[in-house]
C-alpha cells in the first residue's frame, strides 16, 4: 500500500473545509481537519502530520500563536492561509517560521502547488555538514553551482560577485518559497545591517541584470511586492 | 496650536523687523502703523479662529505704541489718535479672521460634498459591477444544480469555467476596493505609505499576475537598462498596472499583445500601458476615469463588465501618489494608458 503524505487543515469555515478534503483526497493526501485552534494544537501533538495548512483567523485563538508554540519544538511545513492582504501580515508570519503563506481566495493548482514544495523542502537534504547546500541547483536555463559558488545562465558564467552569489545561493537553498527582505540582509550582510533595503535592491537589480533576459519580465527570480524575493522551483 | 502660535509670533516678529530696517532711513513713522495692519491681516489669514487676529492686533497696537512711537519705549496711550489705530487695528483683524474662517468653512463644506459624491459613485459604480458576475454565477450554479441531467457534459464544464472566471473578476474589484481602503483610511485623509521601489520589480510583479489569468496574452516591457527607483505605495502601484494590463485584455476585444514603457524624465517616471486592441470610444475617453460609464451614456459602453471602478481607483491611486494619468486613442489603433509619478 503506497503511503500517503498526511495534511492537517487548520479552517473554522465548513464549506471551505469540505472543499479541502475534496481538492487534497482526490490528489492523494490524506486529509485531518481541525476547526478550532485547541483541535488543531492537539492533533498537530499526536498525529504528526507531513504539512500543516493554517487558517490565521480561527475562532478561539490567534493563528500566529500556534504557527509560534509549534516552532518552539517542531520544523515540520506550515503553510499559512490569510484572508489578511497587508504584506505586513504575510513578513509576520514567514519572519515566525511559516514555510508559505497563500491568500484567499486561492485555487486549486495554487495550493497544490504550495504543499509540494513544503513538502519537498522537509525531505530534500542538499545541505552538507555546515548547514550550506551542497550540489548543484538547475531550473531551466539557470545552474547554481554551490560547490564551486558560481551561478551560470545557459551554461555561461554570470560573473556574479560574491554577494550577490550568496544572495542566490540562499534563494536557492529554500527555492519556491518567499524569503522576507530582512532574512535576505540578516543573512547577507549579518545582524548589525540597518534595516535599509536599498542595498539588497540594487544587488537584486544587478543580479536580474546578469541572469534575467529581460530584468522587468524575470524567469527566474521573483519580486513579491512587499514581501521579499523568490526564485523557481529547480527541475 | 503651536503652528498658530508660532505663525502669530513669526509675522509679527518679520514686521517689527521690517519697521526697525526702515526706520533707519526713513523721517516719518507713519508707515508704522501701516505694516502692522497688514500684519494683522496676514495673522488672521493664516491662522485658524479668530482669537490669533485679535491677539495680534492688541500686540501691535500696544507693541507700536511701546516701540515705535515717540516717547520710545514707553506706552503712551494719550497720544493724538491712537485709540482710533487701536479701534482700527480691532477692527481689521476681526473682519480678516471672520471671513478668512467662512471660506475656509465653506472650503471644508466643499471638500466633503465632493468626497460624498466620489464615495456614491464608487458604491454605484461596485454594485452595477458586483451585480453582473453575482447574476452569472447564481445563474450557472442553478442550471447545474437544477438541470444537471439534461445538460452535456461540456456544458456542465462550460457553466463552471464561467462561475470560476466570474468569481476572479469579483475578486479583482475586492482588490481594488482594498487599494481605496489602503489611501482612505476613514479619517478622510489620503495618505500613502511610500518606500523607494525599483520599478522594474513592480512591473514585474504586476506581469506575472496578470499572466495567471492571461496565459495567452504577450505582453513586452521597455525599460531604461539603469535602475529606475521612484518613491511610491509598491502593492498599489503594482494594482494600478494590473488594472491597466487586464482592463486591456478585456476591453480592447481583440487585443493580442500589450506593451509597458517606463521613461524616466527629468523630475518623474512615465509609465504606458498600450494595447493593439479596439481602443476606447471618443464620447467615454472624457470622462474614463469617473467610474461610471455606462448608464447615463446612453448605449452601454462596451460590454457590462466595465472597467469603470478599475479605472477610477487607478487614477485614485495615482492622485494620491501626486502623479497624473491620462487615456488616449493612438492614431494606428488601440488605447494607450500613461502615467506620471513624481521621483
Amino acid at each position: 500500500m503506497e503511503i500517503r503524505d498526511r495534511v492537517l487543515v487548520v479552517e473554522d469555515d465548513k464549506r471551505i473545509n469540505s472543499f479541502y478534503k475534496t481538492v487534497l483526497e482526490a490528489n492523494n493526501y490524506d486529509v485531518l481537519l481541525a476547526q478550532t485552534g485547541t483541535e488543531a494544537y492537539s492533533m498537530i501533538t499526536s498525529q504528526c502530520p507531513d504539512v500543516v495548512i493554517l487558517d490565521l483567523g480561527l475562532p478561539d485563538m490567534d493563528g500566529m500563536k500556534i504557527l509560534k508554540s509549534v516552532r518552539e519544538w517542531s520544523s515540520m511545513p506550515v503553510i499559512v492561509v490569510s484572508a489578511r492582504t497587508h504584506e505586513k501580515d504575510k513578513v509576520a508570519a514567514l519572519d515566525l517560521g511559516a514555510d508559505d503563506y497563500i491568500t484567499k481566495p486561492f485555487g486549486t493548482s495554487e495550493l497544490l502547488a504550495r504543499i509540494r514544495t513544503a513538502i519537498r523542502h522537509t525531505r530534500s537534504s542538499l545541505v552538507n555538514q555546515n548547514g550550506a547546500p551542497a550540489g548543484v541547483f538547475v531550473s531551466g536555463g539557470l545552474t547554481i553551482d554551490y560547490d564551486k559558488h558560481r551561478v551560470f545562465v545557459d551554461g555561461k558564467d554570470a560573473g556574479l560577485t560574491q554577494n550577490e552569489y550568496k544572495i542566490v545561493s540562499l534563494l536557492g537553498k529554500y527555492a519556491g518559497k518567499v524569503m522576507t527582505y530582512d532574512y535576505i540582509i540578516k543573512e547577507i550582510w549579518g545582524p548589525n545591517m540597518k534595516n535599509d533595503n536599498r542595498i539588497l535592491r540594487v544587488n537584486m537589480a544587478n543580479i536580474r541584470r546578469k541572469i534575467e533576459k529581460n530584468p522587468a519580465e524575470p524567469e527566474y527570480i521573483f519580486t513579491e511586492v512587499g514581501v521579499g524575493y523568490r526564485i523557481v522551483e529547480p527541475d | 496650536m503651536i503652528k498658530n502660535s508660532l505663525t502669530t509670533i513669526g509675522i509679527l516678529l518679520f514686521a517689527a523687523g521690517v519697521c526697525l530696517v526702515i526706520d533707519g532711513f526713513a523721517e516719518a513713522d507713519t508707515h508704522v502703523p501701516l505694516i502692522f495692519v497688514l500684519a494683522v491681516v496676514m495673522v488672521s489669514r493664516f491662522t485658524d479662529g479668530y482669537a490669533y487676529g485679535i491677539l495680534a492686533s492688541m500686540i501691535a497696537v500696544v507693541g507700536v505704541n511701546y516701540v515705535f512711537t515717540y516717547p520710545y519705549f514707553e506706552i503712551n496711550f494719550s497720544l493724538m489718535g491712537y485709540p482710533l489705530t487701536f479701534v482700527v487695528m480691532l477692527g481689521v483683524a476681526c473682519m480678516v479672521s471672520a471671513l478668512t474662517t467662512q471660506i475656509k468653512n465653506q472650503e471644508q463644506i466643499k471638500l466633503e460634498v465632493e468626497k460624498e459624491k466620489m464615495r456614491g459613485n464608487l458604491l454605484r459604480a461596485v454594485s452595477h459591477d458586483i451585480r453582473t458576475p453575482l447574476t452569472s454565477i447564481m445563474g450557472s450554479a442553478s442550471v447545474l444544480i437544477e438541470n444537471s441531467g439534461d445538460i452535456s457534459e461540456e456544458k456542465k464544464q462550460e457553466l463552471a469555467r464561467d462561475i470560476q472566471s466570474e468569481a476572479q473578476w469579483l475578486i479583482q474589484i475586492v482588490e481594488n476596493l482594498l487599494s481605496i481602503t489602503r489611501i482612505d483610511n476613514g479619517d478622510g485623509e489620503t495618505k500613502i505609505n511610500k518606500q523607494e521601489e525599483l520599478l522594474e520589480e513592480i512591473v514585474g510583479s504586476a506581469v506575472l499576475k496578470f499572466k495567471k489569468r492571461f496565459p495567452e496574452m504577450k505582453v513586452l516591457v521597455e525599460m531604461p537598462e539603469e535602475l529606475v527607483i521612484v518613491p511610491m505605495d509598491g502593492i498599489l502601484i503594482e494594482q494600478v498596472l494590473v488594472n491597466l494590463l487586464e482592463n486591456a485584455a478585456i476591453h480592447g476585444k481583440y487585443t493580442t499583445e500589450i506593451l509597458i514603457k517606463v521613461l524616466e524624465e527629468e523630475v518623474q517616471v512615465r509609465v504606458s500601458v498600450e494595447d493593439n486592441g479596439a481602443g476606447i470610444k471618443e464620447p467615454v475617453l472624457p470622462r474614463i476615469f469617473e467610474g461610471r460609464l455606462h448608464s447615463e451614456d446612453g448605449a452601454e459602453s462596451d460590454s457590462k463588465r466595465n472597467m469603470g471602478i478599475g479605472l477610477s481607483v487607478c487614477k485614485t491611486i495615482i492622485k494620491a501618489h501626486k502623479g497624473n494619468m491620462k487615456a488616449e486613442n493612438k492614431a494606428e489603433g488601440g488605447a494607450k494608458f500613461t502615467f506620471w509619478l513624481p521621483k
